[in-house]
């Protein structure tokens, strides 16, 4: 075999001998491991040269024009030590260079059978990052978010069950503090209908989750951290479905399809759909809708809370082109429909309001490398959300838990059909250049705009229809990175904010209640920030990082406007917040013997943020509000701990401390102290953690087929729903354990995967935002097909 | 197998450690053990922190409140949102949420043996602009700014915590004008309760204004059949009262005073003629006493009042607006005598009053009827004031820390 290879091989090399100037020369070879097993995918690198090779799945690489002189041919392989091999090329001639890799300690084996590996190539990056590989989630009924959940730092915040509003505590930060984004896109305009709570597992190849500072090339305006989910870039031809079915008569569906033709043409489906009746089981006191008097502490069901939505994603273009390494115009078209069922606070339950949305999402994404330049690369990247939001409220009830209901004044809260287009788009683009192996840089502008126009046509005529609500935002950033060596690395960076808001104000033009009018107001903002990351490897196992930001973020559209169909209010005179971020890290993985794997992460926080932005409660309890918090500094710890024996056995623990202080000395107005100074932030988790077992069979019952029992513990400290240090008697949020159980059986390598899970287990209490309930035991079932060529 | 036992083992012990003990979310509502009346009372203080929106009033209580300090820091009863009102009845403290649209929670409180404020009950209202005592019940008032014509009255029974009936009024038609009538408040007066309105256009993004600027009306209901008997009109001041004040008060000898703020807008401008005065009722009649008319802006130089609460004998207090005709937020304190029409500022307030507490539900005056009490808060801080009604002398009195006082009253036990 191998000298059939050589010769192969050697009668290219004489071809290419005879057709080359005799200039340059080749180096061809075979790389195994210690065993003698071939080694595919390492890359070998001439070192001060831009020229590299992949070896083949065989173990074969060939480096076809390499000038002769001395060389140090640098190896690398995941899982194995890199290695340098010196040699001296002649000019014409063919160097045969035969390799045995010894496998590294930080093995990738050791965490590849772990939901939540450190993707490799992400976690050498100097900034905080932790990498979720979602394929080895795809066999589970979780959504993104869901999966986040159990990475430490984040907590998800939601209201309620399948669809509900949802986002990120992440470190202290959330809400729209935590950048969300797919590809590098802001995911900033989607809509209610394409959204982190309804997209798929499977429509992701990985997770990042960026703690902090965020490199320079996802852009955007991100304060405490940014969510970065990288879609499949398969250049195969592939078709993965799944359907699950599940408690509280849930539905959800994927098709994700991929074609590539030699040619370089590609075509890629995905399309998905939710379905969910939500009714799950809550505890309540019961209003008497003609006494007012509760019955205390019923165990009812939600009765208007369903929740459904259908989106397809079809993207068409060429890939590995001179011109494009990938060209794909694609739109996004989706709907969405959810029922509500409560007000910011379980009291408020409603049984007729609805919210309709849609997505009608053209986009273009363009990305070629070498461009003019070897080491220039370039990317441009569109879309355009066409889509509606719409919500309706006219039925003229007043409901009950028991779903009885009264006359209510012509609405169940604020009679309405209005129907609104964001108008929003985006436009990011990317240019990075390697100056050398040592010098990169890289420059990337994100815009944004939103236009939000509406009608009611119940009330065709009121002018708060008619007011502008418009918003333009650009964030330009430059960074350079310096490769030291393989051991240190590291960026600065800096960045420019810019804002335009334009809006209607409302005042109150003569102090008397309920006094309104309107005037025009125009808001700019344009800010600096700048950052530095670095990270050194003390040893190859163990990786120090450490970075600083000065970071902005501008309000949000939907923060300064409102949500409109749910329970957000707008707050248009939001201000921009800014906070300090330092964050340090450590990381170390070892082997104990050969089959016993552990590893550590730690990382260290502190925030120094001025005019936070921090969600409230309206005055009347009914919706959330943003408001502008003067001072917040915290401080924070979260560490992993993860085992794993053998490919049998993993298991892991994750805990999370912050303490978020609020720094706000003097009150607006107030000459004395603030009674809150240094009190803690309330309504937000600030302990937490995550414990999770995996057991995993090979070849049970057939060879080829394998079996996991999956184990998830979560615990939640109690907290505050108001200022912990004001009164004696007090609102909490309970204390929260949940815990699930799964079991996925993969037939045939995979091609056919059925998975079996029950989520919270022994029917625990789960609660989010401001003390709303969340689903009870449920059992999913999910069977799952994939090919690939 | 041994360490795939151990395992399961280990599964299993967690399971049984995370199916413990989940606690009780629902608020406890203390077990209230009734017992006889021991003819003491306490004060109920509400504070709203400094810094907080939207949730979080504390309710602190306190036997006195002519000196001493208390304080928010770990300290009271912390109320479920802070858009509350607050009304004392029978001995009960309650809490009422103002929840625009949605539902309008109460909370009922009590003092139990030992002194201390409990939770005895919560049931559920709608969000209501009025809210007075009659009898032994409570009459709120669901008035629409727009939208429907329908204004819906709920009557609370106060010792049982539950609405006992309830009825509705057309707005519209009892405005009659082509616009719509606004309760300000009501008031009961002997069997009857008065309730003065302001008409509004209720549309148009100008809902609160009027092209009816100098009018005044009373509707008169009966009671408990809520039935509208009479509509008592004049023309010599605007409506009485503002929204969410009250506008009427009858004194210890039976007559009904008003006051009017003159204050209606028609596209935001202030376009009331007539003066901000107090006009009155004498006991027995449903017409205004034509002889009688204190003109309060004049008597102060120009001043608007703001706000009423009836002391003792023909003494109210009245927080005027804080500058001459003109409407600021800030507030300036005056006496007045309605029967010999003599006006007074208070001696020894603070200079700049931000705001005030509650005067609709202020039942805080002395034993002896000598002394008023009044929380206020400034930039500096908020205290209660006494005020020596004979002198109209203030003097600073309790200090509260930690917030701006929204309300004080006196719960009898």
């Amino acid at each position: 075999m191998y000298i059939k290879r050589s010769l192969l091989l050697s009668i290219l090399l004489s071809l290419a001998f005879l057709t080359h100037a005799q200039s340059v020369a080749t180096i061809s070879g075979y790389l195994k491991d210690a065993a003698g097993n071939p080694v595919p995918g390492a890359s070998v690198k001439l070192q001060h040269h831009n020229t590299n090779a992949i070896a083949d799945e065989k173990g074969y690489f060939r480096i076809a024009s390499a000038p002769p002189g001395k060389h140090t041919l640098h190896i690398t392989a995941v899982g194995f030590q890199k290695i340098t091999h010196e040699l001296n090329l002649k000019a014409g001639a063919n160097q045969v260079v035969n390799l045995t890799l010894e496998q590294s300690v930080n093995d990738i084996e050791a965490v590849s059978v772990i939901g939540r590996s450190t993707v490799k190539e992400v976690g050498r990056q100097a900034y905080n990052v932790t990498a979720i590989d979602a394929k080895k989630l795809y066999n589970s009924t979780l959504d993104l978010s869901h999966a986040l959940d159990r990475v430490s730092g984040i907590r998800v915040r939601e209201d309620g069950g399948l669809g509900s509003r949802m986002n990120f505590s992440l470190n202290g930060f959330s809400g729209r503090q935590v950048k969300i984004f797919l590809d590098g896109v802001p995911m900033d305009n989607f809509g209610s209908s394409f959204q982190l709570n309804n997209i798929p597992i499977n429509l992701a190849e990985r997770v990042e989750v960026y703690k902090g500072v965020v490199p320079i090339w996802l852009g955007s305006d991100a304060l405490g951290g940014a969510i970065n989910i990288v879609t499949s870039n398969k250049q195969h031809s592939y078709l993965d479905v799944s359907y699950s079915y599940g408690s509280f008569n849930t539905h959800r569906s994927t098709i994700n399809a991929g074609y590539t033709a030699k040619s370089g043409f590609t075509v890629q489906l995905n399309a998905f759909q939710n379905y969910s009746d939500n009714n799950y089981r809550v505890r309540v006191n019961v209003a008497d809708l003609v006494t007012g008097e509760y019955y205390p502490r019923q165990w009812v069901r939600r009765f208007h809370d369903t929740y459904h939505n259908e989106t397809v994603i079809a993207n068409v273009g060429v890939v590995g082109k001179k011109y494009a390494d990938k060209l794909l115009f694609g739109i996004t078209m989706g709907k969405s429909y959810s029922e509500l069922q409560t007000g910011a606070r379980m009291v408020s339950v409603f049984g007729d309001i609805h919210n309709r949305g849609t997505i009608v999402m053209p986009s273009v994404k363009y990305q070629v490398k070498n461009i003019f330049v070897k080491g220039l690369d370039f990317s441009l990247t569109g879309n355009y959300n066409l889509g509606s939001e719409q919500q309706i409220d006219t039925v003229n009830r007043r409901y009950n838990w028991f779903r009885q209901h009264v006359p209510n004044n012509g609405a169940e809260r604020n009679r309405t059909m209005y129907k609104f287009n964001n108008n929003n788009g985006i436009g990011t683009a990317n240019l990075s250049y390697k100056l050398n192996e040592r010098h990169s840089f890289a420059l990337n502008d994100v815009y944004t705009t939103f236009n939000r126009k509406g009608k009611d046509p119940l009330y065709p005529n009121d002018e708060k229809y008619d007011h502008p609500k418009t918003v333009r935002k650009n964030v330009i950033g430059l960074g350079y990175k310096y490769d030291y060596n393989e051991k240190w690395n590291t960026s600065l960076f800096v960045k420019n904010y810019s804002q335009h808001v334009s809006f209607a104000e409302s005042f109150n033009p003569t102090g008397n209640w309920g006094d309104v009018a309107y005037r025009k107001l125009n808001n700019d903002i344009n800010k600096w920030g700048y950052g530095i990351a670095t990270t050194y490897f003390v040893m190859p196992a163990l990786q120090l990082k450490s970075s600083f930001e000065k970071s902005y973020r501008l309000p949000e559209a939907e923060e300064l406007f409102g949500d409109v169909i749910g329970n957000l209010d707008g707050a248009p005179d939001l201000k921009p917040e800014t906070s300090n971020n330092f964050n340090f890290g450590v990381s170390y993985q070892a082997r104990i013997a050969a089959a016993h794997r552990l590893s550590v992460d730690a990382n260290f926080l502190y925030r120094d943020a001025k005019d936070f932005i921090r969600p409230r409660l309206n005055a009347n309890q009914t919706k959330q509000v943003n408001g502008n918090e003067a001072a917040v500094t915290n401080a924070g710890f979260d560490a992993e701990v993860r085992y794993s024996f053998k490919q049998l056995f993993t298991a892991g623990v994750n805990m999370t401390c912050q303490n978020l202080r609020n720094q706000t000395k003097f009150e607006d107005g107030q000459k004395n102290v603030s009674p809150l100074y240094r009190d803690r932030i309330p309504n937000m988790p600030y302990l937490f953690g995550n414990a999770d077992a995996s057991l995993f069979f090979k070849n049970v019952l057939k060879k080829g087929n394998s079996l996991t029992l999956g184990y998830n513990f979560l615990y939640v400290h109690e907290y505050y729903l108001s200022w912990p240090g004001q009164a004696e008697v007090k609102l909490t949020i309970p204390r929260q354990f949940c815990q699930d159980v799964n079991i996925v059986y993969s037939l045939a390598n995979g091609r056919y995967n059925v998975a079996l899970e029950c989520k919270n287990l022994v029917d625990n209490k789960l609660y989010d935002n401001f003390s709303l309930q969340k689903p009870g035991r449920a059992f999913y079932g999910k069977f799952r097909y994939f090919i690939s060529k | 197998m041994k360490k795939f036992r151990k395992i399961l083992f280990l599964a299993g012990a967690l399971a049984i450690f995370g199916a413990s003990c989940d606690k009780e979310d629902a608020i406890e509502t203390n077990d209230f053990t009734e017992f006889p009346s021991m003819g003491l009372h306490k004060y109920v203080i509400t504070v709203t922190p400094i810094g907080t929106t939207g949730i979080a009033d504390i309710l602190l209580t306190s036997d006195y409140l002519d000196r001493g300090s208390i304080t928010t820091a770990g300290n009271g009863i912390e109320q479920d949102g802070s858009y509350r009102y607050y009304l004392t009845h029978k001995g009960r403290f309650f809490s009422l949420l103002y929840g625009q649209g949605n539902p309008g929670a109460v909370t009922t409180y009590r003092m139990n043996a030992s002194g201390k404020l409990v939770k005895t009950t919560d049931f559920q209202t709608e969000t209501v602009q009025v809210f007075t005592k009659v009898n032994d019940e409570l009459l709120l008032m669901k008035v629409p700014r727009s939208g429907t014509e329908t204004c819906n009255l709920y009557r609370i029974d106060a010792l049982k915590s539950r609405i006992a009936g309830s009825d509705s009024i057309n707005i519209v038609k009892l405005a009659a004008n082509g616009e719509r009538a606004h309760f300000t408040w009501a008031t009961q007066v002997g069997d009857k309760v008065f309730a003065p309105y302001m008409s509004i256009k209720g549309c148009c993004s100008d809902a609160f204004g009027t092209v009816y600027p100098d009018s005044t009306w009373i509707a008169v209901l009966s009671y408990p059949g809520l039935k509208l008997e009479k509509v008592i009109r004049d023309n010599r001041t605007s409506y009485l009262g503002a929204y969410f004040n009250n506008g009427l008060a009858v004194t210890d000898n039976g007559d009904i005073y008003g006051y009017s703020p003159a204050a209606a807008t028609n596209s935001s401008k202030y376009i009331s003629k007539n003066p901000s005065a107090m006009v009155r009722i004498l006991k027995g009649t449903t017409e205004f006493d034509k002889s009688y008319f204190f003109n309060v802006q004049e008597k102060s130089g120009g001043y608007h009042i703001a706000a009423q609460t009836y002391l003792t004998g023909s003494k109210f207090l009245l927080a005027m607006y804080g500058e001459p005709n003109a409407f600021p937020a800030t507030r300036k304190m005056a006496l007045v005598d309605v029967e010999t029409q003599s006006f007074a500022w208070i001696k020894g307030m603070p200079d700049e009053i931000l705001s005030i507490t509650a005067p609709y539900n202020n039942n805080t005056i002395s034993e002896d009827g000598n002394t008023g009490f009044i929380g206020l808060n400034t930039s500096t801080g908020s205290w209660v004031y006494a005020i020596d009604i004979a002198t109209a002398t203030a003097t600073k009195g309790l200090t509260v820390e930690g917030g701006k006082i929204t309300a004080i009253t006196k719960v009898d036990y």
